[in-house]
């Protein structure tokens, strides 16, 4: 059996496609954990499932990225019953905001910012969204943005760790031959 | 997968949408006070241009000033002085005809409760004064006399009093009134979305941003405490209460609503708040309803379907009118 | 395992310092905002005194019939003393919640609250 150029391709966007589930799947999972967890104020979680997002983004690109990101949104809101509640919204909204920020910076810095930095920026981006989908949907008036330099700081906290472990889980999947692109080369930008 | 772009670009396009729609301007807003008819009167105007609201405020306060100047018993040179210095009467604008008609009316039906004559009863309690004294039984009857619903007849332009001696006094109902001229000048001016408030009393016209105006109710006994909030659009909220100005001497509260057959504060309430469609009305009827106490107040009510009212007894018990509940805020 | 630090670069703390900085910012201007209330005072049509609601003190203020003693402490602002004949401004009570008002007409001086502190109010006006 011959080895085709378009083999190759083929194998490697199945190969994609299968990791990428696989990604999702882990994102919703870790997703639906951090729910059961109790939080001092609600919608307020680490956002371990961005480790995903991530992940994708590194190993694959931006179209990956999205699509871990919104569709671990859109599972985990039918998972957990909350489809279309508020916090679906909230949780679209700041996702929104998160990818289109670290995709962003992702291209525009390369290798000047690590997964951490690049994490940060993402949880950042993902309050901001947050906050701003409740100012619109849920609160009618302008206090709540009185809200966001906590949550800020929260998140900054919350996206180096889930930066930090992404950094972790990317320095041992680089190397594995599972992810090496169809032109053999390395992924990172 | 090729689908992604275009489902991100309509995602974004659905939040910037959004975004846009719900920050739409909510239009121009003025408010301004002054100091008017003894009182803090503050006027809030909204629109869509702050120069015509402005326009429209400055009118309606002139307005205000012009009442005041033609219907406060303090100012000398007014209408209502010149009439109680006159032994007989004599005519009046119109302005003061409506003021006048209006009290006679609420006068007759109350029985006597609201009362326009109470000038030297007032000036005997003297209020003013640093340190008010309570009046004694002569002095109290003395102000008493003549005192009454048939103690004024107008016809036309032409008032008539029946004793040369009775001073008049509109302070229940003139500052009522000018509200009322108030809210006629701002709409006038084309505001739809106003609050005139005259120290407590006040009239709210249209909406306040999309919704009703809230209206608290001050509690009679505690300062910082609300007795209920209403909800109220194109009406007028007056309260009248024994804690707005009184004196105390030897622990009983002496407060400036007088019950006009005996001279003395009225006992039976400690609170009044009546809401209807026009201040003067609310300002009369809420003096009326104090003096006479809750069960005849309410029975008086009955003859106003416009007006609905809450009692606060001197007991601290709760009566209100049978239509009061449509404009209590549901919790 | 490796620590964070590991893994970051220059560009890594440059981010974390700016969000760090802008978050704590944001933080240290909200605090300052919420004590911002003031006490406004008009004399005749030009404002002639600003104070914090926050510091005792107390003012007095000349008017065209003399001077307004106003006095501002933990419970709020009130005039005590007034060369007005019947002393209403004196009997209006405490000022204290955003937009209360106290005024002594004869002596043309107005007295506003301004800022955001004390209770929220649920309603837009009261009726006293």
């Amino acid at each position: 059996m011959t080895c085709s150029a378009d083999d190759i391709q083929a194998l490697s966007r199945s190969r994609r496609q299968v990791f990428l589930g696989l990604f999702i799947a882990i994102a919703v999972s870790l997703h639906a954990f951090e729910s059961l967890l109790p939080t001092p104020v609600p919608w307020l979680r680490l956002g371990l499932a961005n480790i995903m997002t991530l992940l994708a983004l590194y190993l694959y690109d931006g179209r990956a990225a999205w699509s871990v990101s919104l569709a671990r949104v859109g599972i985990g809101a039918l998972l957990l019953g909350r489809i279309f509640g508020p916090g679906f919204w909230l949780a679209l909204v700041g996702t929104l905001f998160a990818t289109s920020a670290m995709i962003i910076v992702y291209r525009v810095a390369g290798r000047r910012l690590s997964p951490i930095g690049i994490s940060a920026i993402g949880a950042g981006g993902h309050a901001l969204g947050q906050i701003l989908a409740a100012r619109l949907l849920v609160v009618q008036h302008a206090a709540i943005w009185q809200v966001l330099p906590f949550f800020m700081l929260f998140t900054l906290f919350a996206g180096v760790l889930t930066g930090w472990l992404a950094a972790l889980l990317l320095e041992e999947l680089r190397e594995h031959p599972a992810f090496q692109q169809a032109n053999g080369a390395l992924t990172n930008q | 997968m090729p689908w992604n772009r275009p489902l991100i670009i309509g995602l974004l396009l659905v939040v910037l949408t959004l975004t846009w729609w719900r920050l739409q301007p909510d239009g121009e807003e003025v408010r301004r006070s002054r100091i008017l008819m003894g009182t803090v009167v503050e006027i809030m105007a909204a629109g869509q241009s702050s120069k015509t609201l402005e326009a429209a405020v400055e009118a309606a306060f002139a307005e205000m000033e012009r009442l005041d100047k033609l219907l406060s018993r303090y100012n000398t040179d007014s209408e209502v002085s010149r009439l109680s210095q006159s032994t007989s009467g004599g005519e009046v604008s119109l302005p003061t005809v409506e003021v006048l008609t209006l009290g006679l009316e609420i006068s007759r039906k109350s029985g006597g409760a609201f009362d326009m004559t109470l000038g030297k009863l007032k000036t005997l309690w003297a209020f003013d004064k640093e340190a008010p004294t309570l009046p004694n039984a002569a002095e109290l009857s003395a102000a008493l006399s003549g005192v009454g619903p048939k103690a004024l007849s107008l016809e036309g332009q032409q008032l008539r009093k029946a004793s040369p001696q009775l001073q008049l006094d509109l302070g229940g109902i003139a500052k009522g009134y000018a509200v009322d001229r108030a809210i006629a000048i701002l709409r006038q001016h084309g505001v739809a979305n106003a609050a005139v408030n005259a120290g407590g009393d006040m009239y709210l016209l249209g909406q306040r941003q999309e919704r009703a105006w809230r209206i608290g109710i001050q509690h009679p006994r505690e300062e910082e405490g609300v007795l209920e909030t209403v909800q109220i659009s194109n009406r007028a909220v007056v309260t009248s209460g024994d804690y707005e100005r009184f004196f105390e001497k030897d622990g009983v509260r002496y407060h400036h609503i007088f019950n006009p057959q005996t001279g003395m504060p009225a006992r039976d309430c400690q609170s009044v708040t009546i809401v209807t469609d026009s201040v003067a009305l609310g300002d009369a009827l809420a003096t009326a309803v104090f003096v006479l106490g809750p069960k005849a107040g309410l029975t008086l009510l009955e003859e106003f379907p416009q007006a609905e009212g809450l009692v606060v007894a001197a007991d601290g018990s709760r009566h209100s009118s049978p239509g009061w509940t449509s404009y209590q805020v549901v919790p | 395992m490796k620590a964070p630090w590991h893994f970051m670069t220059g560009g890594d703390w440059l981010v974390v310092l700016l969000l760090l900085t802008s978050s704590l910012g944001g933080i240290v201007s909200i605090a300052a905002m919420s004590e911002g209330s003031r006490v406004l005072v008009t004399c005749g049509d030009e404002l002639c005194f600003t104070a914090p609601l926050d510091q005792p003190r107390t003012l007095a203020i000349d008017g065209p019939l003399g001077q307004t003693k106003l006095v501002i402490d933990e419970q709020g602002a009130r005039i005590v003393e007034s060369p007005c004949p019947r002393k209403i401004c004196v009997s209006m009570g405490v000022a204290k919640h955003t937009a209360d008002l106290l005024a002594c007409v004869p002596n043309r001086i107005l007295v506003h609250i301004d800022g955001s502190s004390g209770k929220e109010v649920s309603y837009d006006l009261l009726s006293r």
